[in-house]
């Protein structure tokens, strides 16, 4: 689990978790402390406070022999006894059910995840038990192909030499530290130390065409995987402010947007950060008509010469 | 009965948990403190608001205190927990399948308890160490928010009617009345699919353009027979299949992008010029030439003649206004 911050837990939140992990160490007799304490995501000295009051809870007259049986080895092994009716854990709530079973949805229909069979089977099972829920996973078609290679990498935190082709089509070999890897509006990621450029860089699985270990590992730096924006601002950003027509307003949430601005009948103004404005002339090459270039002033250009090169191949008698 | 409360706040709620569980009749306030600890004083109001209290502490964790009548002329009311309720349902699972859970639980879209759930299934984990339950998420959130998805589930689930704002692809907002049938996850979004009342079809909403929550309007329509909730979802014009091809041109860089970004793209060797030939699925001929356009100089349509010709003509309009 992602380490948090740790408070002191409320006495309710200690009942909620007495509730679910007595009824575990009932079930899986001989766990030790230390299994326990990590499964259950507690530090092991507070797991063993909380069994200490366990023993003094029963049920009434509250005799000596009323009282649940809490022995923990020196071993650190843990026995629970006389907590029949803790024997069983608590129902998951509304909540927590959908919860699971929401994000359960979101990685089966997310491609390239090993854990898919096992984790369609435990789905199934939950649908069986608690009833069929309303959330599908569609497929999303096929795993990047190094994705199985970058996961191994970022797992044994092995430095790699890869092949990679940037989003204008430039190949480059590059020797990368891989951090974290994750996917993101159905498309993979792998965050990574560039030890040429000696930077952090966000990088398509996809356009990974090879990867070599070199054999040497690396320390991470703690580079920031799921969740981050997907464009990272440069120095040498330029501003682009674009007029969408409705056909072409998907562009707004595709790319990462600063500021968009309706214009009526579907139409948006919008404006944009960009590295590389020759991106944003291919772009604007597909829209066509469906978008006008506001700024930079000398876009217009851009994307006609660009138009114009492209255009050539095809006249050739 | 001490007069003071030296007993633990938690253990006395854990005898509380206990004792309703166990109880063979409903039990009164006044039962429950004669039989346990932590109730007692003089102050019989002050120890029924701890009472109360303690009630809604249980409630807060999904423990299910129910107030029902102890006998069958409701002459008096008693608290229980009844077991069926409480009681997780036994599900059993393999190590793999509660590891797969963990994985699922700590990546994608906010949502409160998904951890605290699998917590409670690992009762079932049967034998061998449970690994992978470190590392970090393998999913980003999705783009809506995980409240929102919730309430389209719940109301599909219920067969229920809904009503909200909703901005299409084109950027029209309208108000749509829906049957909600199921909730689809695709491409890293999610979607609530029903019968649209006003246009009497069944349709897919994006959630994130959801302009307000769906709001619940009463009972709905159950699906009809044999639907698939993800049918009604479109996949991308390039995950459809189809038997029409492209013959492109690429600039060596440029192909291995599009062979990564076109599903289905098939590489089908080089030419003399040291460009690369692909072959891509093409469903419909405008989006096909969209999509080829972004490659600016470094694609080059060479089959069919009709997308030739389309790649032909779009450029021209650019390059000659």
């Amino acid at each position: 689990m992602p380490e948090r911050k740790r408070t002191v837990p409320t006495t309710a939140e200690r009942l909620g978790r007495i509730l679910v992990v007595v009824p575990y160490l009932v079930k899986h007799p001989g766990t030790t402390l230390g299994e326990a304490a990590r499964l259950f995501d507690v530090p092991a000295s507070r797991l063993r406070r909380d069994l200490e009051l366990v023993q003094m809870a029963g049920l009434p007259p509250y005799l000596p022999g009323d009282l649940i049986d809490v022995e923990i080895d020196d071993d650190d092994t843990v026995w629970v006894r006389m907590a029949e009716h803790f024997g069983r854990p608590l129902r998951l709530t509304r909540q927590e059910a959908l919860a699971v079973r929401l994000r359960a949805a979101e990685l089966l229909a997310t491609p390239g995840v090993p854990e898919v069979v096992e984790l369609a089977s435990a789905v199934a099972k939950l649908d069986g038990a608690l009833g069929e829920s309303a959330l599908v996973s569609a497929g999303g078609g096929e795993a990047p192909a190094r994705l199985e290679a970058v996961r191994a990498a970022v797992e044994h935190r092995a430095r790699v030499t890869i092949a990679y082709v940037d989003a204008a089509g430039d190949r480059s070999d590059r020797t990368v530290d891989p951090e974290a890897v994750f996917a993101d509006m159905g498309s993979w990621y792998v965050v990574v130390w560039d030890t040429g450029a000696g930077g952090e860089r966000l990088l398509r699985v996809d356009r990974i065409l090879d990867l070599r270990e070199t054999g040497e590992n690396f320390t991470a730096r703690g580079l920031r995987g799921a969740g981050r924006p997907l464009y990272t601002p440069g120095p040498r950003d330029v501003s682009v402010r674009l007029r969408l027509s409705a056909n072409a307003r998907w562009v707004t949430e595709y790319y990462a947007t600063t500021r968009s601005e309706e214009l009526g009948q579907g139409a948006v103004e919008t404006t944009l950060l960009t590295g590389d404005l020759g991106q944003i002339a291919r772009l604007l090459l597909r829209l066509g008509p469906d978008a006008e270039a506001l700024d930079p002033p000398e876009l217009p250009d851009l994307v006609r010469d660009l138009a114009s090169r492209a255009l050539a191949p095809y006249t050739r008698v | 009965m001490p007069v003071d409360d030296p007993i633990d706040p938690l253990e006395r709620l854990l005898n509380l948990v206990g004792m309703l569980l166990e109880t063979r009749q409903p039990l009164t306030f006044e039962e429950i403190a004669e039989r346990m600890e932590g109730y007692g004083g003089d102050n019989r109001d002050s120890a029924k608001r701890k009472f109360e209290r303690d009630k809604d502490t249980l409630r807060e964790y999904g423990v299910p205190v129910e107030l029902v009548d102890t006998d069958v002329w409701a002459t008096e009311q008693g608290y229980v927990i009844r077991k069926e309720v409480y009681y997780a349902p036994e599900i059993s699972f393999t190590p793999e399948e509660i590891t797969a859970l963990f994985v699922a639980a700590q990546s994608g879209t906010q949502a409160q308890g998904a951890s605290a759930g699998v917590r409670k299934l690992l009762y079932g984990a049967e034998g061998g160490m449970l690994t992978g339950l470190g590392g970090s998420p393998l999913i980003a959130a999705s783009d809506s928010s995980g409240e929102r998805v919730g309430l389209a589930a719940t109301a599909a689930e219920g067969h229920r009617r809904v009503r909200f704002g909703y901005r299409n692809a084109r950027g029209e907002v309208a108000d749509r009345d829906v049957d909600a049938h199921g909730v689809v996850f695709r491409g890293g979004h999610w979607y609530l699919v029903g019968l649209d009342r006003e246009r009497d079809e069944i349709r897919a909403f994006r959630l994130s353009r959801c302009t307000s929550d769906p709001e619940d309007a009463g009972e709905g329509s159950a699906a009809p027979e044999g639907f698939h909730a993800a049918e009604h979802v479109q996949a991308g014009p390039w995950a459809a299949s189809t038997a029409e091809t492209a013959l492109v041109a690429f600039a060596p860089g440029a192909g291995a992008l599009a062979l990564a970004s076109f599903a289905g793209a098939q590489d089908v060797g080089p030419a003399a010029d040291g460009r690369v030939f692909l072959r891509i699925p093409v469903a419909d001929e405008d989006s096909a030439a969209g999509a080829l356009l972004q490659y600016g100089p470094d694609a080059e349509v060479l089959e069919p003649a009709s997308l030739r010709e389309r790649m032909r003509a779009r450029l021209e309009a650019i390059a000659g206004a």
